[in-house]
């Protein structure tokens, strides 16, 4: 996946888009920023000047899918987080998950939520719900999968189709199909065409981790916040 | 053989080590987890067989495509299509009619008798927050058969803005980014223009436009007036320089320029920098069947003080908003307020009666087309879910009222329109455009239904509208200032309250 950050307008229709699709509940009420559960979330940044000269830029922040040493998986008691090798797409097993939060402090880009309460919804909007997808209930961890509903329902089209190999349009995660600016891109990083552009670059790139999320900007003192020690902390707010 | 307590407590041992050694432990643990994923207090998604469906988006006046994935007939998620996406308040459309903060039930007989008994020798006036549906055609026809009806739009014209010709907007707190036109349009021009916000709050459209001027609350009109004099404007907060570089900027581009309020300095700046006629022009309508006789658009500041007795207000669908303080003083001291509402939040508060209505995408109805677009269009806004039992038509009501049958009002429009002959109609399922001339009035009814849009011609000179100075401050509704207004969707909570991308202004 890449992210130009230059063509993000922070209109959230992503994390609605995400929301919808993976049956994330609406927030109970008094859940604030860090007990709500958004597998995308869009950052607001400035660059913390005064006046004419402060600009601001949206950073939207997702599971990275880690490829290399995946935090999360390496420290699961349960082996609850999985990395496929196939699609490497880091998996989260919430039947196997026992809510112990290892996984979320492991996580060096806070991209994972713990269901601190029973997912509910207003009477009657169950029935808005995605059948693909099942809720998960409280006291486990969940994060961004990349839709992996569309996944598995995009290789089930393509089995009836007698293809084994999905098309680039087979698969597209809500997020990628939200975005009105066509700022999220996504593809097989395999894929020459999907190769990242000339400039890319990712968050904490030197811990080693390996992520798999692109990010795309023109901007330097956007590109300095995200290589900054503690930047995802001050994208944090 | 004697079994002791010491072969007891070996079997026992033996037992819980070969037990371990078997599935059942693991399944059982298994079956734990998957049961407690299943447990009566997880909700479970309903399966069906998947089909998509077509509609028009009906939360704003941009009335985009949707593209609604649906699960037998229930609406599950819903998209834009591709180049015209949907915004986020529309990405969770589906899931408006299970808020709960809505009114499902009222003795609207009741409430009908109460208006025909005092409809008869009092001024009966109609409100009408979303001028330019087929429905305010009809409550302009009731208004003008009954004795004494009045039609009263929340915009005292309606006009349209050419962005193609638009290089410089000078926005006085219009949410030009977030909310105002048709997304996909304005995302296409931004581009080719310059966006000055000038706002004291820190919008959306403040922080992404090329220059944001931070005005003190309350001084939009000493701007307006320091621009077109070139003196003034300390109390914006402003600095001389900058107030003269906007001017200059502005004179040179010749650009448009948008206020939040209707008010006569801002018209004429329009004016003045040759707007109108060019950037802002005439909205065009399409054609309504010859038989309708509407009564005249009143603008609200020529009625006579507490001079209406009956006043209807529909607020199903309301893109703007009269604030009360300019209504009550134009009724009677026993005036009678009725709202037409999905919830108490709007003018509910100050009405007598509320009658329910059906909310996005449980409503019928047509769309006026959105303010960027000069074009003349017909787009309806299908149901993809049932109403609830006891909501009011409001154009099937007030009509009513005046013995006017408006449960065909659409397809007597769409009659007309095919009529005229002119314009074609685009079907989203398969991206086709045809011709109105070459399709029947039955297959172009259909089509209508099954959520294509009918586009006017291009051609002919683009006409300045008709804009009035004396018209009251109406407030311009984006879809963050609408939640003070009406229910949102439950799942807002994810852009207000489980993070910090929008705080409320």
């Amino acid at each position: 996946m890449s992210i130009d950050i230059d063509k993000c307008t922070g209109c959230g229709a992503c994390m609605v888009a995400c929301a919808v699709e993976n049956n994330v509940p609406p927030a109970p009420e008094g859940v604030n920023e860090r007990k709500g559960i958004t597998w995308i979330r869009v950052f607001r940044l400035d660059n913390g000047a005064e006046g004419v000269d402060r600009k601001w830029a949206f950073l939207p922040m997702l599971c990275q899918q880690c490829g290399e040493n995946t935090p999360c998986v390496s420290v699961c008691p349960q082996q609850a987080v999985q990395l496929d090798p196939a699609t490497g797409i880091v998996g989260q097993m919430p039947e196997r998950c026992l809510g112990c939060r290892y996984c979320m402090a492991a996580c060096p880009y806070h991209a994972r939520y713990f269901n601190w309460w029973d997912p509910s919804w207003p009477a009657g909007m169950e029935k808005t719900l995605n059948p693909a997808v099942a809720p998960r209930m409280r006291g486990v961890v969940e994060k961004c999968n990349f839709c992996h509903g569309r996944w598995h329902a995009a290789k089930a089209r393509a089995a009836a189709q007698g293809r084994r190999d999905l098309d680039p349009a087979d698969y597209v995660p809500a997020c990628v199909e939200a975005c009105p600016t066509s700022a999220i891109r996504f593809g097989d990083l395999n894929d020459l065409e999907n190769a990242p552009e000339r400039g890319s670059f990712r968050l904490l790139e030197k811990l080693g981790t390996g992520p798999k999320i692109y990010y795309q900007t023109q901007r330097d003192w956007v590109r300095e916040i995200a290589a900054a020690p503690g930047g995802t902390e001050r994208a944090h707010g | 053989m004697k079994a002791t307590r010491r072969d007891l407590f070996k079997f026992a041992a033996g037992g819980a080590t070969g037990l371990l050694l078997t599935p059942a432990p693991w399944r059982l643990v298994t079956d734990a987890a998957l049961w407690s994923e299943n447990w009566p207090g997880i909700p479970k998604p309903v399966r069906g067989e998947l089909r998509t469906r077509f509609t028009h988006c009906a939360l704003c006046p941009a009335g985009c495509a949707v593209k609604a994935r649906c699960v037998g007939d229930q609406p599950i998620s819903l998209i834009g299509l591709p180049g015209k996406p949907l915004c986020a308040f529309g990405l969770m459309g589906h899931q408006l009619p299970y808020h709960a903060g809505r009114v499902r039930q009222a003795d609207a007989d009741a409430v009908r008798a109460v208006i025909a008994k005092r409809a008869a020798n009092e001024t009966v006036a109609v409100l009408d927050l979303r001028p330019g549906r087929t429905a305010s055609w009809t409550y302009r026809r009731a208004m003008a058969a009954l004795p004494r009806g009045v039609y009263l739009a929340a915009r005292s014209s309606v006009p349209a803005v050419n962005l193609d010709a638009v290089k410089i907007i000078l926005s006085l707190g219009v949410p030009v980014l977030d909310g105002w036109g048709t997304p996909s349009n304005v995302q296409q021009a931004r581009s080719h223009f310059r966006l000055i916000q000038a706002e004291p709050a820190e919008s959306r459209t403040a922080l992404l436009a090329d220059q944001w001027l931070k005005i003190r609350p309350g001084t939009e009109l000493e701007l307006v007036e320091a621009l077109a004099t070139g003196r003034g404007g300390a109390g914006t907060g402003l600095n001389e320089k900058v107030i003269a570089s906007v001017a200059n900027e502005l004179v040179q581009a010749g650009a448009l320029f948008l206020a939040a309020e209707e008010s006569p300095s801002v018209l004429e700046l329009n004016r003045k920098l040759g707007a109108v006629g060019k950037t802002i022009v005439a909205q065009r309508e399409a054609p309504v069947p010859r038989s309708w006789k509407p009564a005249p658009v009143t603008p609200i500041n020529s009625v006579p003080e507490r001079s209406i007795g009956v006043l209807l207000i529909d607020e199903s669908a309301a893109d703007s908003y009269v604030p009360w303080s300019k209504l009550e003083g134009k009724l009677a001291p026993d005036a009678l307020v009725v709202t037409f509402a999905s919830s108490q939040a709007g003018y509910g508060r100050q009405a007598k009666h509320l009658l329910p209505t059906a909310v996005y995408p449980e409503s019928t109805g047509d769309i006026p087309p959105a303010i960027d677009s000069p074009l003349a269009t017909f787009r309806l806004t299908t149901p993809l879910v049932a109403p609830p039992r006891g909501v009011v038509n409001p154009a099937q009501f007030i009509g009513g009222l005046a013995a006017i049958d408006a449960a065909d009002a659409l397809r007597e429009r769409a009659g007309a329109i095919h009529a005229a002959g002119r314009g074609s109609v685009c079907t989203y399922a398969d991206g086709r455009s045809i011709p109105v001339e070459d399709i029947q009035p039955d297959q172009f009814w259909k089509a209508l239904n099954d959520g294509a849009c009918w586009i006017d011609e291009p051609g002919g000179k683009l006409l300045p509208p008709v804009l009035r100075a004396s018209t009251p401050a109406v407030v311009a509704l984006n879809w963050e200032k609408r939640a003070a207004r009406g229910p949102m969707p439950p799942l807002v909570s994810k852009l207000y309250q489980e993070s910090n991308l929008r705080v409320r202004i």
